[in-house]
């Protein structure tokens, strides 16, 4: 397996914009077959990167979304006692009710286990669990294993999966979770890196509009007092309602004008505080 | 290979692991690095775990690869800390321009850079602590810089304390996420504050109870009988008791409002009171403090498992504490010593906190605060602090 890594390596997909060191970190995780923690402001493209490994290696995606009520177990496999209840009652299915097994549902992970070829597995926003599901999580991920104690059976993975995590907390994970992990910081995209993203998404958009969006946008984005500030999301959603607008015109951006500004802030706080910022852009 | 470079990352203080050395090491070997820049991304995927110490990273890795003077260790925490102090000053042009004994119009000539220069030159001739008098970085004091705020127009420097150099704070705040300068936005507090409940059930009947289907099951011999049980929802009950009054609370207004708003969200059984410094014979249900009395001892109504959060810098005059008619307020004179009502209220909820945004190192110079750790556990107002409140507030007994 490792040498079909070496050959095939991560060079971004048809909607994801790669920039050359973060792809030279998902190489090297991936041959060191150790699960990569991505951290990085909200809408910087953490959860798309995962996507994009799966498209660009033709592997099965799955996803894990972490909440804060869950217990390891639950992404791990679920014993489904009712249907073995009712079967046991009716019997009209084919399942064996004898047989504990049939019974067991797999979670996300126990999926990226059992599955017949490698995938990629994203655990996306790890902080919003406690510090022990992250640490627990992280031995089973370790070891690639785990047991099932209502049939005494343990479970290995078929094939390492590819692991991405994500996080958005400001606060550091714990030491032995990071120990285990690559670790990388996505950093807000530049103007010239972001005109590019843009344009993977909306292929053949006008170059005056893209320069202006984006100028607009970073401009919006220096406003002081923001609680939330607009990212990639908010960017490329706001380009598409503006191109959607059939009464737009890109010369009402380069006049100060910006449309749709809810689609960029979403707090009312901050929609008030860039509203005002706003009309003093026109002066 | 490279153990040079690993350790000056150990040294200037980057935590890098021998394991994560060794995978290094591993990658290395298996022919994954093949140039300069595949090792810079790959080294510091591997080694260094923080976005914190990417900046420190860059320049360690410079010096060792580039031949780059690498400044002693401190001196670039210092700068960066400096930059950081810069960025919350710039907020407040006038508070700044104050600081700096320059003119608002001339400060706003100065670059950025030149403004750091500066600063870090007012800093060099600093070469002692300094403690009260009129110079402009101390502690106590007179001066309109310093945490203490006995300067009324004074803002608060974050870390600048009252008995360490500035530079030698600049060096703790390396842990800034940590501190209050980090910025605390409500989900934070929410990531925060998330154990901080109280499982009851609650609403309709709409979860099966497996353990109780299966006994009633087996008892009905056989014939499916499903039980229900309604889902269980957080109903804990918490009272937030917020000093709103006098100008020592004014620099964590905004703070205590993040907390105060998160709570209201979150919390579907919150009452809300005000104080001024210390509570007495009264709470108020209006932040203005005057329309709407809540007697103390009416507390005793209410449920003694609520939570009890109070927040508060307990800084005041010990007679406001300990005197009989210590209340700033003449209407409240019942010849009971705050110290007395606090008392009665850490009896009657035994499930209490205070909660203080002032940093808890500057704890053991403001005796009110001595005397009120005394009666409540007392927490800093932030993210480490306020999980260990919610420690203390979650134990059973």
């Amino acid at each position: 397996m490792r040498e079909e890594n070496q050959k095939k390596s991560f060079t971004g997909a048809s909607k994801y914009v790669l920039d050359d060191e973060l792809a030279s970190i998902v190489n090297i995780s991936m041959a060191l077959e150790m699960p990569l923690l991505l951290k990085g402001e909200p809408g910087t493209g953490k959860t798309m990167l995962a996507h994009a490994i799966a498209e660009a290696f033709g592997m099965r995606l799955i996803v894990l979304n972490v909440k804060s009520s869950m217990k390891l177990i639950d992404a791990l496999y679920q014993y489904d006692t009712l249907t073995r209840l009712n079967d046991s009652r009716f019997g009209d299915s084919r399942r064996d009710v004898s047989n504990i097994e049939e019974y067991i549902r797999m979670g996300k992970i126990g999926q990226s286990f059992v599955s017949e070829e490698r995938v990629v597995l994203l655990i996306d926003e790890i902080d919003k669990a406690d510090t022990d599901f992250q640490d627990d999580m992280l031995d089973v991920l370790d070891q690639m294993e785990f047991d099932i104690i209502e049939i005494d059976k343990t479970i290995r993975a078929n094939h390492r999966p590819v692991i991405v995590i994500t996080s958005n907390a400001k606060k550091d994970l714990s030491d032995p979770f990071l120990g285990r992990c690559n670790f990388h910081h996505i950093a807000f995209p530049e103007p010239d890196m972001m005109r590019q993203i843009v344009q993977v998404h909306f292929p053949g958009i006008e170059k005056e509009l893209l320069n202006s969006a984006v100028r607009t946008f970073y401009r919006l984005r220096e406003i002081k007092g923001i609680e939330k500030k607009p990212a990639t999301r908010e960017l490329i959603n706001w380009i598409r309602a503006l191109r959607a607008d059939p009464d737009f015109q890109v010369k009402a951006l380069v006049k100060g004008e910006v449309p749709y500004l809810g689609v960029l802030f979403k707090k009312s706080s901050d929609y008030i505080v860039a509203q005002n910022a706003v009309s003093r852009f026109r002066i | 290979m490279f153990v040079d470079f690993f350790y000056l990352l150990r040294k200037v203080g980057i935590p890098v692991s021998p394991t994560s050395f060794l995978r290094l090491q591993k990658a290395l070997s298996m022919g994954l690095i093949n140039s300069i820049d595949d090792f810079y991304t790959g080294a510091r995927a591997i080694l260094v775990k923080s976005e914190k110490y990417f900046d420190l990273y860059d320049q360690v890795f410079a010096h060792q690869f580039q031949g780059t003077e690498l400044k002693d260790p401190s001196e670039f925490e210092l700068s960066e800390v400096v930059r950081a102090l810069l960025d919350e000053w710039l907020k407040d042009p006038k508070v700044l321009s104050d600081a700096l004994g320059i003119d608002e119009k001339d400060l706003a000539k100065l670059s950025p850079e030149e403004l750091i220069q500066y600063f870090l030159d007012r800093l060099k001739e600093q070469t002692e602590a300094h403690h009260g008098g009129s110079k402009w970085i101390g502690t106590g004091g007179t001066s309109p810089v310093g945490h203490s705020g006995y300067h009324p127009g004074g803002m608060r420097v974050g870390g600048v304390s009252r008995n360490k150099s500035a530079v030698k704070v600049a060096l703790d705040r390396r842990y800034r996420d940590y501190s209050q300068e980090g910025p605390m936005t409500p989900s934070q507090i929410g990531e925060a504050l998330k154990r901080l409940r109280n499982m009851v059930p609650f609403g309709p009947k709409d979860r099966v109870n497996i353990d109780k289907t299966i006994y009633e099951t087996m008892r009905n011999a056989g014939e499916i009988e499903i039980v229900f049980d309604r889902s269980l929802k957080n109903r804990l009950k918490v009272i937030l008791a917020i000093d709103n009054g006098g100008w020592s609370m004014d620099p964590y207004v905004e703070l205590v409002q993040t907390l105060f708003n998160y709570a209201r969200a979150q919390f579907k059984d919150l009452k809300t009171f005000y104080f001024h410094n210390t509570i007495y014979d009264y709470l108020w249900e209006d932040p203005p403090r005057r329309s709407k009395p809540h007697a103390v001892n009416e507390l005793v109504r209410l449920d003694t498992e609520t939570r009890f959060i109070i927040v508060g810098d307990a800084s005041m005059a010990p007679y406001e504490l300990m005197a009989t008619d210590g209340s700033i307020h003449i209407e409240e004179r019942s010849g009971k010593p705050s110290y007395e009502r606090l008392k009665f209220i850490a009896k009657t909820f035994p499930h209490s906190v205070w909660i203080n945004p002032v940093l808890t190192h500057y704890w053991p110079y403001t005796p009110s605060i001595q005397h009120i750790r005394e009666i409540f556990p007392m927490f800093e107002l932030t993210l480490d602090g306020l999980e260990k409140a919610v420690t203390q507030m979650m134990r059973k007994n």
